[in-house]
């Protein structure tokens, strides 16, 4: 099963900033000596530095041009626009930037959507110039900016970093279908170095998941973390065994402000964290301390019924995806300390 | 010196170039509100919700609950409500993560809402009063009846509360109900009328007659229904003077004619003047207020017993004349009217007013008559859980057979069998495999609740 899992984790990457092996076996297939091989993916890998960059100067170009007539006709002409614009980013070798321009379509649900619109651009304008500028950024940063264009980064090269060894709480999980492929995040928790970490993992739609995480349980592992200014996505680099260590710590609501900003610092571009937090009532509409101090949850969350069924109205653990547009709760604890999945 | 983000985003909608910005500009300005924004968002204030009250029943078994997640999740999903009944009988309450599954379903099924009023305990109702899509569980008893329930409960507490006083004190009861009557919800008058059908007896006539006054055609209609039940009551003497004109001996047979009107001492008696859809109005008619005599009328006035009027040709108004005895056999439990009009015609509604006994016998004398068809899963339907050991017998070598012949058309009978069957039947049917893995299930089931 695992080694199914891995197979596709690797042709499953378009997008997510990984090797491309098809790619990688046509330049086997062309060079026959090791020499000329090398030679061969130079020159592969300048052509898309090229590529990338044209692809991105012209999203630069085509943003300029929406915000100077005006995006007011974005609820008519944006769904063809950005289909258009995202398939000429992938032909651009540029995966990362064309998701993020074809998910721009969620914005209209929302009532203040030419808000978040020009957030959007913004941020898609931002990254173009720190592409363009990439030789000047902190070497971290630098990381950032390419995985979030998508440029690959071959498992070997993450696992080469030094790892982070700790008692990581598997604290949620997600599944997602996206052309016939189900990605699954599993966010973790460090008991000790207090970070946090984002295992990704793909299946063909059907197949059962990458199960070897399991929620609510606690494993000692090396996570080996893919490089960037706010290191988040990691892979499991070696496995020590399973801890049983109950429900994780949690931080405060009033903490997650400044746990944010250093994020949003270090990456502008973050639009996803995981929180634990402990001792919050969960309101209709977001978690509360017991001073009354709320954080709002994700409009598209809905009444969280299951987690307000658990707590009672009394302060829980819960595990929650933070979005620029509020929380998305993952999982709770119950009295008895069981895991519930939200 | 910072530009008002309302600012930025007007700008951006009517266009940079038409406020004179270069949009570069404008985009990096945006760049960095977006960023210091959602890094500098403090934390607002938040309601939370008053904690619910301390349960009071012990949880369910972790097998059990697990099983009723599977379930909730499509598992055998059409055992659901014995789960349910069962869990309830128990006095167990289920795991709070799965009650806001339960209410959703109990929202769509009313079926179900008595034994949700009992497991979800006082997480339940706590939830309850949160979401109006569930308030109808606050209407179900809970299991736990206070002092003063009557004053102060909820509604399905009053109700478990008249119930149990009426069991044994039936006259208690009808004072007590007396006496706030006016202050009564109609929904509450409804039930609390039929509630009156244990213990009927002609000591509740004068307190149901008025009720037949009530401004709601429900309150009315559920006194109707029992005062039917009294032969002796001034509502059975008016219907069978009506019915006397409507319905008479012609030579060796029956004929019927409509009222012709539906006046208001008839609407005070129950009749419905509007017919529902595609019934014939006079008709419509005829059949209440033969709903609503008293069976005892028609071997007197006929001049024959029920069996022999119960395979009468009766010409124009068979249907409604039939329709209105068969209702009348429900209403008035009456065993040998049910049985006479079972034999003319199979209709699954009589069988619940036979005694379990003979009921499981007719229905297998029918299954082993009949092929498997719609009908006779309809019928078999009306007959509750656990079907005797004759019954079951009769279909499991219907379902064989049909298995056999007609795969097809044996789906049905198997998953019904499944439902009613004795579990510990699971390991007599392997020659069923589907069947033995629904009585397997059940069987699992119980066991873990036990």
């Amino acid at each position: 099963m695992r080694r199914v899992t891995k197979r596709w984790g690797q042709v499953a990457t378009r997008g997510t900033g990984d090797a491309e092996p098809g790619r990688d076996r046509a330049i086997a297939i062309a060079g026959t000596d090791a020499g000329g091989r090398a030679a061969a993916r130079r020159a592969q890998a300048e052509q898309r530095e090229g590529r990338v960059a044209a692809g991105l100067s012209e999203l630069e170009r085509w943003l300029a041009d929406q915000v100077a007539q005006g995006i007011a006709q974005a609820r008519q002409t944006g769904l063809a626009d950005w289909d258009d614009l995202a398939r000429r980013l992938v032909d651009a070798q540029a995966p990362g930037v064309a998701g993020t321009v074809a998910r721009l379509s969620r914005v209209l649900h929302a009532e203040d959507w030419p808000g978040l619109l020009l957030g959007e651009y913004a941020l898609l304008h931002l990254l173009a110039v720190a592409h363009r500028r990439a030789a000047a950024l902190p070497e971290p940063l630098r990381q950032t900016v390419r995985a979030r264009v998508g440029f690959p980064v071959t498992r070997e090269s993450v696992l080469a970093t030094a790892a982070v060894r700790d008692h990581w709480d598997v604290v949620g999980s997600r599944d997602e279908e996206q052309e016939r492929l189900v990605a699954r995040r599993v966010w973790l928790a460090g008991r000790t170095t207090g970070r946090a970490a984002m295992v990704l993992s793909f299946t063909p739609a059907g197949q059962p998941p990458d199960a070897s995480l399991a929620l609510g349980t606690t494993i000692d592992a090396d996570l080996a973390f893919y490089p960037g200014a706010s290191p988040l996505r990691a892979l499991v680099a070696e496995r020590y065994g399973l801890a049983d260590a109950g429900p994780p710590p949690g931080t405060t609501v009033s903490r997650v402000p400044a746990l944010i900003a250093e994020v949003l610092t270090a990456d502008p571009w973050a639009d996803s964290w995981p929180l634990v937090l402990a001792g919050v009532v969960p309101c209709l509409d977001g978690l509360a301390d017991e001073e009354g101090n709320a954080l709002p949850l994700h409009p598209s969350a809905g009444v969280p019924w299951r987690l307000l069924a658990v707590s009672g109205g009394r302060p829980v653990t819960v595990a929650a995806e933070w979005t620029p547009r509020g929380l998305l709760p993952l999982t709770t604890w119950d009295e008895e300390g069981g895991v519930v999945r939200l | 010196m910072t530009v008002p983000w309302e600012e930025l985003v007007c700008a951006a909608l009517v266009g940079a170039d038409r406020r004179g910005v270069p949009p570069e500009s404008l985009l990096e300005q945006a760049a960095e509100q977006v960023v210091r924004t959602r890094a500098g968002r403090r934390p607002g204030r938040g309601g939370p919700p008053a904690p619910a009250a301390a349960e009071t029943l012990p949880l369910v078994p972790g097998a059990a609950a697990d099983r009723l997640a599977r379930m909730l999740g499509g598992e055998q999903g059409r055992l659901l409500t014995e789960w349910l009944e069962t869990a309830a009988a128990r006095r167990v309450r289920v795991p709070a993560e799965l009650i806001p599954g339960l209410l959703d379903l109990g929202a769509r099924d009313r079926s179900i809402r008595a034994y949700l009023g009992a497991v979800t305990g006082a997480r339940g109702r706590w939830l309850a009063g949160l979401n109006s899509a569930w308030a109808y569980l606050l209407a179900e008893p809970a299991h736990v009846p206070p002092d003063e329930v009557w004053q102060l409960g909820t509604s399905g507490d009053r109700r478990a509360f008249l119930a149990a006083l009426r069991r044994r004190d039936p006259a208690a009861a009808r004072d007590l109900l007396a006496r706030g009557w006016g202050a009564e919800t109609p929904e509450d008058r409804t039930v609390f009328v039929t509630i009156l059908a244990d213990g009927l007896g002609m000591a509740d006539e004068p307190f149901l007659e008025a009720v037949l006054d009530d401004r709601r055609r429900e309150v009315r209609q559920a006194a109707a229904d029992l005062l039917t039940r009294l032969p002796e009551s001034r509502l059975a003497r008016r219907m069978t003077a009506r019915v006397r004109r409507f319905v008479t001996r012609r030579g060796a047979g029956v004929r019927a004619e409509p009222p012709a009107a539906c006046d208001a001492a008839m609407e005070r008696d129950g009749v419905r003047a509007r017919p529902p859809a595609g019934m014939e109005t006079r008709g419509w008619w005829l059949q209440q207020v033969v709903a609503h005599t008293p069976l005892s009328f028609w071997p007197g006035h006929l001049g024959m017993p029920p069996d022999e009027i119960a395979g009468t040709r009766i010409g124009e108004w068979e249907r409604e004349v039939r329709m209105g005895w068969t209702r009348a056999a429900i209403l008035q439990r009456d065993t040998t009217w049910a049985r006479a009009l079972f034999e003319a015609e199979p209709l699954t509604d009589l069988l619940a007013v036979l005694p379990p006994e003979e009921r499981s016998q007719r229905a297998a004398e029918l299954v082993a008559g009949h092929p498997v068809d719609g009908q006779m899963v309809m019928m078999l339907g009306g007959v509750p859980r656990p079907w005797g050991p004759r019954l079951a017998k009769a279909v499991l070598k219907k379902i064989v057979e049909t298995t056999r012949t007609q795969p097809w058309n044996a789906g049905e009978l198997v998953r019904l069998a499944g439902e009613r069957f004795d579990p510990a039947m699971h390991t007599r049917v392997v020659e069923v495999p589907e069947l033995a893995a629904i009585l397997r299930f059940r069987f699992d089931m119980l066991e873990e609740l036990a």
